[in-house]
């Protein structure tokens, strides 16, 4: 190799930080996609079933209710929600201040094994009703089985194949942002924007949960246990040879400041039969942040919510899901911009929620009529 | 100087970039110093080692998956069979277990597809998956 090798521009690390997250962003909101125009196609939106769960308990929406009526309703909505949010992030708070860090991982293999085996469960068995496909239930209980508990490892231990944690707490993400589309249509939108300004409070407020308890981990030097998703980090070797001296010099890890915080929140979900009602779950979102070894960690929440706003676009027309897309990954570059500015953690939710409604009803309202004319007069396909 | 650095002495200055850095290492220097396919990111060979046997342990309820897992995992101690050789019975055993499950699920679930009613007679249409669920209601959560 050439002594005078050209040292890695910061493009080669950065640039591989923000690919190593916004790819499994991607993924998620992909799948999700993907899932709502295979599974929904014969479902139309007014009709949609109404889920009975703690995000519809103040009001369920119908198709016949005028205007003022279902906003008020997603209103009272989403307000509900927050509020059940802001509860359960106390809560855990709480449990991560008395030390109870083996009820919190219980608790998260609990909750990834509700989503993985049930959700998870229900969602195969819509598509092997959709499809057809002759699969009888000894093997269906097995593969689940099997996909379950490896899943549940996955979230339980620390320690597990770094590739196996992402892709199952993605598979998480897309499971329950599937679910959440299933929501009424007004419900769903007023709640992102409400969630964008919870996290956006909770995170940089002084009294806000996510803040304390971030303080609360780095003060004690610990990691909070929840499901947040890291992306592997980069290092860099940098070597420059001085010509004169030939010296070489090593900048090993790119990121090695510990100060940086630690941002995570947890997805817990209850379920208590998936018959019933899903009568109760709690929430709490996720931040992005930077890991002890300067890697990025992004919430799980946060995939969540990115995903439901574009399965709800494509639940309209792909042309919004494109829009959104975009607006989604141009919030997300903008907030780890502010992030590498600011080192500490950030809400990553309100940026990009804020751009991805607003691209979506301008797309629904102005340019899709813009785009169908011009199709239609052959200008522009 | 630096490219010579990271081929042979990996320690200073890993590069968890490719998971094959094991890989090229062993060209070198013919046995790979991390047992998992993290890299330094990974386990070390003790932490390796319980992990891999209770994977091994947990693979025989049922979870041809996570011996699955176990090979993946301990991708490095299978590749090169001079490495590791305590993780490597682990590993190995996961391998053939997993090949043996599967191809035994495989088989019975494309006998079941395949054959269907002519096969199995009324009993199908009783195992199938679909019907099950529409019978017992799993679907009927919304």
């Amino acid at each position: 190799m050439a002594q005078n090798r050209r040292s890695k521009s910061i493009l080669d690390s950065v640039g591989e930080e923000i690919i190593r997250i916004i790819t499994p962003v991607s993924i998620c909101m992909f799948m999700v996609v993907l899932m709502v125009c295979v599974l929904n196609t014969d479902s139309s939106d007014s009709a949609s079933s109404s889920v009975p769960t703690i995000a519809t308990i103040a009001y369920t929406e119908t198709g016949s209710d005028s205007w003022w009526d279902k906003l008020k309703g997603a209103l009272l909505n989403s307000l509900v929600f927050v509020a059940v949010i802001t509860l359960a992030t106390f809560l855990i708070l709480l449990l991560f201040y008395f030390r109870c860090t083996r009820f919190l991982k219980f608790y998260m293999g609990f909750s990834a094994f509700i989503v993985l085996g049930f959700m998870g469960g229900e969602i195969l068995l819509f598509m092997l009703e959709d499809f057809r496909i002759p699969i009888d239930c000894i093997t269906f209980l097995v593969v689940l089985f099997n996909f379950t508990a490896v899943g549940v490892l996955a979230a339980f231990m620390s320690k597990m194949a770094i590739f196996v944690t992402q892709s199952y707490l993605v598979i998480i993400g897309v499971l329950v942002a599937y679910w959440f589309t299933l929501l009424p249509e007004w419900t769903t939108w007023m709640l992102l924007v409400a969630l964008a300004l919870y996290d956006l409070a909770a995170v940089l407020l002084p009294v806000g949960p996510l803040r304390l308890l971030v303080e609360l981990a780095i003060s004690r030097d610990e990691e909070i246990p929840a499901l947040v998703f890291e992306a592997r980090p980069v290092v860099v070797e940098d070597s420059v040879s001085n010509d004169n001296n030939n010296n070489t010099r090593f900048i090993s890890t790119e990121d090695t400041e510990l100060s940086a915080p630690l941002i995570d929140h947890r997805i817990t979900l209850q379920l208590n039969r998936p018959e019933d009602a899903l009568s109760s779950e709690s929430w709490s979102l996720e931040r992005i942040g930077l890991g002890s070894a300067g890697a990025i960690k992004l919430g799980l929440g946060d995939f969540i919510f990115y995903s439901v706003l574009v399965g709800r676009a494509a639940m309209y027309d792909l042309m919004t899901v494109y829009a959104c897309y975009l607006a989604i990954m141009a919030g997300l570059g903008i907030t780890l911009l502010l992030l590498a500015l600011y080192e500490k953690a950030l809400p990553a939710l309100p940026v990009s929620i804020a751009l991805g409604v607003l691209f979506y009803f301008l797309t629904r309202l102005v340019l899709e009529v813009f785009v169908v004319q011009c199709s239609l007069n052959l200008l522009m396909f | 100087m630096e490219a010579s650095q990271s081929e042979v002495n990996p320690n200073p200055n890993p590069n968890p970039n490719t998971n094959n850095n094991v890989n090229r290492n062993s060209i070198m220097s013919s046995a790979p110093l991390w047992p998992t396919i993290d890299g330094p990111l990974g386990l070390t060979e003790e932490e390796s080692l319980s992990y891999s046997r209770r994977f091994y342990k947990f693979g025989y309820a049922l979870l041809p998956w996570l011996w699955a897992v176990n090979c993946f995992y301990f991708w490095p101690a299978l590749r090169h069979p001079s490495s590791f050789p305590r993780i490597r019975r682990y590993v190995v055993g996961s391998a053939i277990g997993f090949t043996v499950f599967t191809a035994l699920l495989c088989s019975w679930a494309l006998t079941f597809a395949v054959g269907g009613e002519d096969l199995f007679g009324p009993v199908w249409e009783k195992l199938v998956m679909y019907n099950l669920a529409d019978r017992l209601g799993l679907t009927g959560w919304s």
